[in-house]
């Protein structure tokens, strides 16, 4: 009887050991790269798609989802006559992520006419297996080339023209303050002030953040004690706009429905408006929590009108997995973007004005010049800075 | 040594979350290879910072006398089959297996049906965007996006109000920013 009843079991257990041990041994594919991505191409894009490598890219399954880790390199030549100042891509893999879209920039780049350029995309998706593929996983687009003269090319779908000329512009301020400290204060003043930026981003702490809109975020604790906290503003020195009033439903690690009064006090409309955020924990640490954008659809605010910006969304603060409670709120004016697309950004001499501000990160630009001293030494980054 | 298990995987067997056949595998490329040793010492860390998730919001008396209503049921089932084909010596086996499906169906109904009654399970289906160390993370039920920061790059990461979360690093001498935003 016993033997009959392993004969009859064997291909069972063995079954059964294939499935439990399937997830670590086999079931992982590498993935044919004119399969899984599509590059889409605007026909008189200024950039010309050269090649594109998948690395180590590959698809697995684990219990009952499709897992595809794609670390892919895309390379581009500039094929327009200006030098090209930033990329924006746009990421849409609309069957593994409904409800969101992704893109990948690289500002702070000075590619010439026919020169070439690489960008990475590292993406992991997730779907339920039962779920059907239909064409390519991955579609990557243009949304936008910005140029040397801030001129733009590109659909624009994700607001990227404003993006990369905000970094542009902060790029130009600090490619210029690090040159005036070189003059001022020679080789080794630049080397005191990159010591410094370097110090900064040490120190520089976050918050994790999950969002969500309409509504609590998931994970939150709710407290009893739910109220509304006030911002407390610091005015930037030659901000065209300046904070009134504001607010958001705070209970415990979570942020609601913030709602922020503007006034404009330039003499040109305004069509954006960020609000720069710190929260403080119940221990009196200080952080950059995020911003509070104006939209830029509905918003066209004259010289001395007020208006209010109005994000319907939750956002959930954490640190090394731990909810971090809300005890006051700070908020300072990051950016603001005229009508005639000019845009202004805080002076390195504003951002010296409070000691609050020290909890910024560093611009991309001030983080990239900085990994240059670091890499390469002061040699290298007199050359950069005198590149531009 | 040519291949390493992936990081889920290390990641399940530093929980103790893997197949035994799996856990054993694991356990032997583990000891053989450092590389993965700290891979998984490392989430064992992380694991141990980390506080116990809270239970799901679920009524576990109604489920025990719901689960011991069917295994009754599924025993029932079984006898009135031992009792229909009386020569059969393995229908108690049978039966118990019936009574585990019946278990199994009734738990899964009764956890499809939770999250309808629940008004805070409404939320999980909604997309949610979440800063993680690795990366961006965009879920809607159970699919999800994440834009990963190359070669584990620590990033400087900004949050929008208005839906969006970005991250920064450097990646040979270059920005990169990975940008996900909610429709």
């Amino acid at each position: 009887m016993f033997l009959w009843n392993s004969a009859r079991l064997a291909p069972v257990l063995l079954t059964a050991l294939a499935m439990v041990s399937a997830p670590v041994f086999g079931q992982e594919k590498t993935l044919d790269p004119a399969s899984s991505v599509k590059v889409d191409l605007q026909p008189d894009s200024p950039l010309a798609w050269i090649s594109m490598s998948m690395g180590d890219s590959r698809a697995s399954t684990r219990g009952g989802a499709m897992v595809l880790d794609l670390h892919m390199s895309l390379t581009w030549r500039n094929a327009g006559f200006r030098r090209v100042r930033g990329v924006t891509l746009l990421i849409s893999t609309q069957e593994f992520a409904p409800g969101g879209k992704g893109s990948v920039s690289r500002p702070c780049i000075d590619i010439a006419p026919s020169q070439e350029f690489t960008m990475p995309i590292d993406i992991r998706l997730v779907r339920p297996i039962q779920q059907a593929a239909a064409g390519p996983l991955v579609r990557v687009q243009i949304d936008g080339v910005l140029f040397d003269d801030f001129s733009f090319f590109g659909p624009n779908k994700l607001n990227s023209q404003r993006a990369m000329t905000f970094w542009e512009t902060e790029a130009q301020r600090d490619r210029a303050y690090f040159k005036h400290v070189l003059q001022a204060s020679g080789e080794r003043g630049l080397r005191d002030e990159m010591l410094l930026s370097m110090a900064k981003a040490a120190e520089h702490s976050q918050l994790d953040v999950a969002l969500s809109r309409n509504g609590r975020s998931v994970g939150s604790i709710v407290p009893q004690g739910e109220h509304v906290e006030q911002f407390a503003f610091l005015q930037i020195p030659g901000s065209p706009v300046e904070p009134v009033h504001g607010w958001a439903e705070i209970s415990g690690n979570e942020a609601r429905s913030p709602e922020i009064e503007i006034l404009n006090r330039s003499s040109k409309p305004v069509r954006y408006v960020e609000i720069g955020w710190m929260v403080k924990d119940k221990e009196g640490h200080e952080y950059l929590a995020g911003s509070v954008p104006g939209s830029s659809t509905a918003m066209l605010l004259p010289p001395g009108q007020k208006s209010r910006l109005l994000p319907d969304t939750s956002l959930r603060f954490s640190r090394t997995g731990r909810p971090v409670e809300i005890q006051g709120m700070t908020g300072f004016v990051s950016q603001v973007e005229y009508a005639d697309g000019k845009v202004w950004v805080p002076s390195r001499d504003a951002l010296k004005s409070s000691p609050l501000l020290r909890i910024m990160a560093p611009s991309p630009e001030e983080q990239r010049l900085a990994d240059i001293y670091a890499n390469k030494g002061l040699a290298a980054l007199i050359a950069e800075l005198n590149r531009f | 040594m040519a291949s390493h298990p992936s990081e889920i995987d290390l990641a399940l067997f530093a929980g103790d979350d893997c197949g035994m056949v799996s856990r054993y595998f694991l356990n032997r490329h583990v000891r053989r290879c450092a590389q993965c040793a700290a891979v998984v010492a490392q989430f064992e860390a992380v694991r141990a910072e980390m506080d116990m998730p809270p239970l799901p919001d679920v009524d576990w008396d109604r489920l025990e006398l719901e689960m011991r209503a069917n295994i009754h049921l599924g025993l029932e089932a079984g006898e009135c089959v031992r009792m229909a084909v009386p020569r059969r010596t393995r229908d108690a086996r049978l039966a118990v297996a019936f009574a585990s499906l019946a278990i199994v169906v009734s738990a899964g109904f009764l956890m499809k049906r939770a999250p309808v009654n629940d008004p805070s399970a409404h939320k999980t289906a909604e997309p949610v965007l979440e800063s993680t160390g690795a990366g961006i993370e965009l879920r809607n039920g159970a699919s999800s996006l994440t834009l990963m920061n190359r070669h584990g790059a620590v990033a400087d990461q900004t949050v929008s109000a208005e839906g969006q979360i970005r991250a920064r690093y450097i990646d040979n001498g270059s920005v990169t920013i990975n940008n996900v935003s909610l429709e």
